[in-house]
C-alpha cells in the first residue's frame, strides 16, 4: 500500500534531466604543480596525477562521513590514519577536500595537532623545519604523549 | 617432584635480574610497576622485615615520555637550608641536567619513606641510554613489560606500508596536490 501511494520523484528527476554523456570540459583530474628548469627557461606546469589512493579505499554502507561509517576510534599514534588528512606541510586538509561531518573534522584536526607535538610526523613539515624532533626549543624536544579523553567536542 | 621443589626453593630465595625499557614510557606509571620488583612484593615469601627484592636495571631512560605539557608543569623543589635558597627547576630542565634523575625520583617517592628505602634504591640501577656494562647484563634473567606501547613514526614505516595501507578518504578530483 505505502509502495503505491509513494511518488517515484528519482524517476521523474531522470526522465526530465537525463544523464549528460558529452562533456564540454576536459574531464576533471587530480593535479600537481610541477617547476621544470629548462635553459633559461622555468616551465611550470599542472600535471595530471593519479592519487594513487583507489585501490586500497575502504568500502562504506552508509551515507555517513568516512571516519562514522568505518567505526574507527583514531588515535594520536595512528600516524598512518592520520597523515591522510594532511598535506605535505602538515597542515589539516580543510573540510571541503576531507569530506568528514563537522565533528570528525574538528576531532582530527587535533589529532593531527597531537601527532606533531608528539613528533610522530616528522617528514611531513613546513619545509624550514629542523625535522628532527630532538633538535626542538626546549622542553618540546623530550618525548611527550597524550590522552584522546581529553578531546572536548560537542 | 622434590627436584621441582628445590628449583622453586632457588627461585624464591635468589635474587633475581630484571631489565626495563623506559623509551616512551611514563616515569610515573613505572614507577608503580618497578617498585614491586625492588621491594619483592611479588614473591610469597615477602615480609616488611624481610630482605627479598631483585636487582631492576632501567635502560633509556633519557627517552622517557610526560603526558601533554607535563614538562613544564612538573617542578622539583630544593632548598639549601641558607636563607633564600630555595630553588625550583621544572622537569624538562632536570631532565636536561640529568637524563636518570626524572625516573629515579618517580621511584624513590613511589615507596614508603622507611629505613630500607634507601637500601632498596640501591638495587635500582638507570643508565639513560642502552649500554649497560656487561658484568650487570649478564646477571638479567628477565625482562619487565613495557606499560604502554612505543608509538611508530611515520618516517619509519617503508614507502610501500604507507602506500598500500588501507585508505579512509580518497583527494577530490578538483584538488592540486601540494
Ligand atoms: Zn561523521
Amino acid at each position: 500500500m505505502n509502495t503505491l501511494l509513494k511518488f517515484n520523484w528519482q524517476g521523474l528527476i531522470k526522465a526530465a534531466f537525463p544523464l549528460r554523456t558529452l562533456s564540454l570540459f576536459p574531464k576533471l583530474q587530480l593535479k600537481e604543480i610541477q617547476e621544470v628548469q629548462e635553459g633559461k627557461s622555468l616551465i611550470i606546469k599542472g600535471v595530471n596525477v593519479p592519487s594513487g589512493r583507489e585501490p586500497f579505499l575502504l568500502e562504506t554502507e552508509n551515507e555517513l562521513c568516512p571516519i562514522c561509517s568505518s567505526g574507527l576510534e583514531v588515535k594520536h599514534t595512528d600516524v598512518l590514519i592520520i597523515s591522510q588528512f594532511v598535506r605535505s606541510d602538515g597542515c589539516m586538509l580543510p573540510r571541503r577536500v576531507t569530506g568528514l561531518c563537522r565533528r570528525q573534522q574538528k576531532r582530527m584536526s587535533i589529532l593531527v595537532a597531537m601527532a606533531q607535538k608528539a613528533g610522530l610526523m616528522p617528514n611531513l613539515t613546513p619545509a624550514t623545519s629542523k625535522k628532527d624532533p630532538k633538535k626542538r626549543f626546549g622542553w618540546k624536544r623530550y618525548n611527550k604523549y597524550f590522552d584522546e579523553s581529553t578531546i572536548k567536542i560537542r | 617432584m622434590a627436584a621441582l621443589k628445590r628449583v622453586q626453593q632457588w627461585a624464591t630465595f635468589a635474587r633475581v635480574w630484571h631489565i626495563f625499557d623506559a623509551s616512551w614510557q611514563n616515569p610515573f606509571e613505572s614507577a608503580q610497576v618497578l617498585k614491586k620488583y625492588l621491594m619483592g612484593l611479588y614473591k610469597p615469601i615477602y615480609h616488611p622485615m624481610n630482605e627479598c627484592g631483585d636487582h631492576v636495571i632501567v635502560i633509556n631512560s633519557a627517552d622517557i615520555a610526560l603526558p601533554g605539557d607535563e614538562w613544564v608543569k612538573r617542578v622539583y623543589f630544593h632548598h639549601t637550608g641558607y636563607p633564600g635558597g630555595a630553588s625550583w627547576t621544572l622537569a624538562w630542565d632536570l631532565h636536561k641536567k640529568d637524563p636518570t634523575l626524572v625516573l629515579k625520583k618517580a621511584v624513590y617517592n613511589s615507596m614508603d619513606g622507611n629505613l630500607q628505602r634507601r637500601y632498596t634504591m640501591e638495587r635500582l640501577h638507570i643508565f639513560p641510554d642502552s649500554k649497560v656494562p656487561g658484568a650487570l647484563m649478564k646477571n638479567v634473567s628477565n625482562q619487565i613489560r613495557q606499560i604502554r606501547p612505543m608509538p611508530k613514526r611515520l618516517d619509519e614505516y617503508t614507502e610501500k606500508e604507507v602506500k598500500e595501507f588501507p585508505k579512509i578518504i580518497d583527494l577530490p578530483k578538483d584538488y592540486i596536490l601540494r
